[in-house]
């Protein structure tokens, strides 16, 4: 029996966020879809108000004309909606077979029947009997993926899948895909990589900020087209005056960049090699999770890599940790800035005394003093204009936008040569982006050098003097923002390549 | 359905106020079971937690009892509040006993003012050393200091075993399992006449305002402070994060083996297998039960020393045996959890709809 799916003018508004907007869909069985968006597109919300994780605020979802009523995660296998995600919901310690038969309906022989006709049936290798942290990422993977299919799914959702597999596993994967499809099952495929959606998929909706700009047939794409709809014809720059010429000072200089990780979840870097001027800002783009997070460690020392080597205003400072490179001038803005760059549960001033550099003289002689945190805390709130002027306040009363410049201030106030901040205006609203934006020029203007790691586009192209493009741990050449189009960006971000 | 949400902001006074919540329940559970053994509950609870305390000889005994627990507890709140499992100053306890006990032993026909300082310094450095051995653990091979500090504890408890009926047993003893007695110049000196209460007391005390001063006014103390809210962040920081994890785990140890130490030259004044009723253990439940705050570890220290103290009078009056101290002290212990969460987490009763109960 063929299967409708239909979404209908689904809204789903967060604080400060439209996640979607009045978005309408519909897909049909014997097709693949994918979903394609940049981050924060909307892509992730919209699949967890199809799996019930999520309610809408408006709108409504038919199977087969039938309005479900989506409340919980129990109510979408009901309707019989698979969904993998992205991370895995296995107990590591117990067995597959284990695994499957935890939300089991049936007895274990009769399980063991079935689950041994999938296997066969789609070529599975899989041990049923060995706990699952031995397993591989793509075996865990179809582990998921049998466990959806005892339900004997109609709708089968797969979100980012390959996020965590190698070439090899992909491949399988693909031809699994294709076969569900081949029997009926509908496939919703979510994914930022533009070559896969091409491979794959017969028909493509493009997310952006929450809404649907595109549906089209993937046949009349190309990488070029669908990486254009994605990012979107961006605002005109307004990039400052380009004031870096050729002939100034490499400040900074990392070679050999190396990291291997045993984690699936964390991108291993792939020998990366750039510098960055004096007064200049060189921008890293990239989807998020393409090794933005573990290059950010790298470079703030929170991990040591051996063999790296990072030149610092000519003195090697690859072994030393963040406290020891802040004494160099350089500063540190994360991008998790309410759990890593501050602590909520703290006060304003102890926030402000994390950042303990050797000339505050926060701690004389390992004592406290109070005094001085608090005046020089007093001097950043009003410097960078955050909206308090109460040192004593537990910074988890501070607005995203107010503890953003509390942050800034606090590294800024050092007159660092070196600034390096990853996704510095996430989640803000536009005022404190154009503030923040502003000060980072600043920087610049007074010969500071920046290092930008953003998943932003339009922020890269307004504010890079060179853009690079971080996939699966390698970075692209290095490109001078005016020869960057927001479409290059698109192709690069999304496992492309240019020209 | 039932739903439970984490609340936004708990006020700092209420978070102070509910080990009281905890100690009230604990009395009415408590008079509870006694009801149900058969006794009447107001009676016994006056005999577990008044009769004890009635008299000056009961009153030194609770301070006698509440000095180790204090000090241990004081000890661990390092360790807790940054994130440090430390189960195991029991194990810390006894190896400090041994060690300053050792030197006690070394001295045992002598006199001399020096002794004492001696066989205290050297009862700190063995929990010291005992309590780096987890901590080095963690830091440079990844292992869990919860089981490593809780195995400890028996490696230490059959150590003490083994010298006391071996090569430490006292050679006029009679092959009891014990030592001989320490020389008076290994021993605490009493405060007062015809009472057991001893000067170990003002090592806790000491101890309890070092420790105010080192987690309120020091660097380590805020580095203490951040490691335990988020670890993220020290790492940030670039806080020293193996220093710092050694240096919570020596001075919990230290506390941990002065406390061993002030036991074996207070009312003991030799080494023994009993040389402490699970203090080690007991400490955790004070150190959470005073909020991790040197003045609330104080204040819960004596609670819990009553508790001790209740069991041994109850045993005589009773007649019901003296293990119903950990009865209470578990009980502290679970409606403490039990009143955070329900100050941490509030839970919502939602009303079904009607299209929902159709399914």
């Amino acid at each position: 029996m063929a299967t409708d799916l239909r979404i209908s003018n689904i809204s789903k508004i967060y604080p400060g966020c439209i996640a979607n907007d009045n978005v309408s869909l519909q897909f049909k069985s014997g097709k693949i879809y994918a979903l394609l968006g940049e981050n924060g597109a909307g892509k992730s919300t919209l699949v967890k108000i199809l799996s019930g994780v999520v309610s809408p605020d408006n709108g409504e979802v038919f199977l087969n004309e039938k309005n479900l009523k989506l409340s919980s995660p129990l109510d979408a296998k009901k309707n019989k909606i698979g969904m993998v995600f992205q991370h895995f919901n296995l107990f590591e310690t117990l067995s597959v077979f284990e695994n499957l038969s935890i939300d089991a309906t049936e007895d274990n022989e009769s399980l063991r029947v079935r689950v041994n006709e999938i296997l066969k049936k789609y070529n599975f290798s899989i041990d049923l009997d060995v706990p699952v942290l031995n397993l591989s990422a793509g075996q865990k993977q179809k582990v998921e993926i049998i466990r959806c299919l005892l339900r004997s799914p109609k709708v089968l959702i797969m979100d980012e899948p390959t996020s965590v597999l190698t070439e090899q596993e992909t491949e399988e994967l693909f031809i699994s895909l294709k076969k569900f499809c081949d029997e009926g099952i509908l496939i919703i495929y979510i994914t930022h990589k533009l070559k896969e959606v091409l491979s794959l998929c017969d028909e493509v909706a493009v997310m952006r900020k929450g809404k649907v700009v595109s549906v089209s047939q993937t046949q009349n794409e190309r990488v070029e087209t669908l990486a254009n709809k994605m990012v979107g014809q961006k605002l005109a720059k307004i990039k400052k005056k380009i004031n870096i010429s050729k002939n100034k000072d490499e400040i900074f200089k990392v070679k050999h960049l190396n990291f291997y990780s045993d984690d699936p979840f964390e991108t291993n870097l792939v020998n990366l090699n750039f510098s960055v001027k004096k007064g200049e800002c060189l921008g890293i783009a990239g989807i998020s999770g393409n090794g933005q997070n573990e290059l950010f460690q790298i470079l703030s020392g929170e991990i040591i890599t051996p063999d790296t080597s990072i030149i610092f205003r000519n003195k090697e400072i690859a072994k030393l940790n963040p406290k020891q490179r802040r004494e160099y001038l350089m500063a540190f803005s994360p991008e998790d800035r309410i759990s890593q760059a501050a602590v909520p549960e703290l006060k304003i001033y102890e926030n402000v005394a994390l950042n303990n550099f050797k000339s505050s003289n926060f701690f004389e002689k390992g004592l406290v003093n109070e005094k001085k945190i608090k005046e020089h805390s007093k001097k950043i709130l009003s410097d960078f204009s955050v909206n308090t002027d109460n040192v004593e306040l537990k910074s988890q009363f501070l607005s995203g936008g107010n503890l953003q410049k509390l942050i800034l201030g606090r590294e800024l106030i050092t007159a660092p040569e070196l600034l390096i901040c990853y996704n510095p205006t996430w989640g803000l609203d536009v005022g404190a982006i154009n503030y923040i934006h502003e000060t980072l020029i600043k920087i610049n203007d007074q010969e500071k050098s920046t290092i930008l790691i953003s998943t932003d586009t339009e922020e890269l192209l307004k504010l890079s003097d060179r853009i690079a493009v971080i996939y699966k741990g390698k970075l692209s050449k290095i490109m001078p923002s005016e020869e960057v189009t927001p479409e290059k960006l698109g192709v690069l971000m999304g496992g492309g390549s240019i020209d | 359905m039932i739903k439970i949400e984490k609340r936004n902001d708990v006020p700092m006074a209420l978070y102070f106020f509910t080990p009281f919540i905890a100690i009230i329940l604990t009395i009415l559970g408590g008079g509870i079971i006694f009801y149900i053994l058969g006794f009447n509950p107001i009676e016994a609870l006056k005999f577990y937690f008044i009769t004890p305390i009635s008299n000056l000889y009961g009153f030194s005994e609770l301070l006698l009892k509440a000095t180790p627990l204090c000090l241990i507890a004081i000890g661990l709140s390092f360790c807790f509040k940054s994130n440090n499992w430390n189960i195991g100053a029991e194990g810390q306890l006894t190896f400090g006993a041994i060690v300053g006990g050792g030197v006690a032993l070394l001295f045992y026909n002598q006199e001399g003012f020096y002794i004492l300082p001696l066989v205290i310094i050297a009862g700190a450095i063995g929990g010291m050393i005992f309590a780096l051995i987890p901590a080095i653990l963690k830091t440079y091979f990844n292992t869990n200091e919860i089981l490593v500090s809780l195995m400890l504890v028996y490696v230490s408890k059959l150590l003490l075993d083994y010298l006391v009926v071996g090569p430490w047993s006292n050679p006029e003893g009679f092959n009891f399992p014990e030592t001989r007695q320490f020389s008076d110049s290994s021993r605490m000196p009493l405060l007062f006449e015809g009472l057991r209460i001893h000067a170990g007391i003002f090592l806790a005390l000491a101890a309890v305002m070092l420790s105010w001063f080192v987690l309120y006014k020091t660097y380590l103390g805020f580095q203490i402070k951040v490691s335990g809210l988020s670890l993220k962040t020290a790492k940030y920081a670039g806080f020293k994060g193996k220093t710092m994890i050694l240096v919570v785990f020596m001075i919990s140890g230290a506390c941990a083996g002065l406390a061993g130490v002030g036991e074996i030259t207070g009312p003991i004044g030799q080494l023994h297998r009993m040389i402490s009723p699970d203090y080690g253990f007991t400490a955790i439940i004070v150190a959470f039960l005073g909020r991790l705050n040197p003045f609330g570890i104080i204040f819960a220290s004596l609670v819990v020393a009553l508790t001790y103290l209740g069991a041994e009078t109850a045993q005589i009056f009773l007649q019901i045996p003296k293990y119903t101290g950990q009865v209470f002290q578990g009980m502290i212990l679970f409606f403490l959890l039990a009143s955070d969460y329900l100050l941490f987490f509030k839970v919502k009763i939602l009303n079904l709809k009607k299209n929902e109960l159709r399914h």
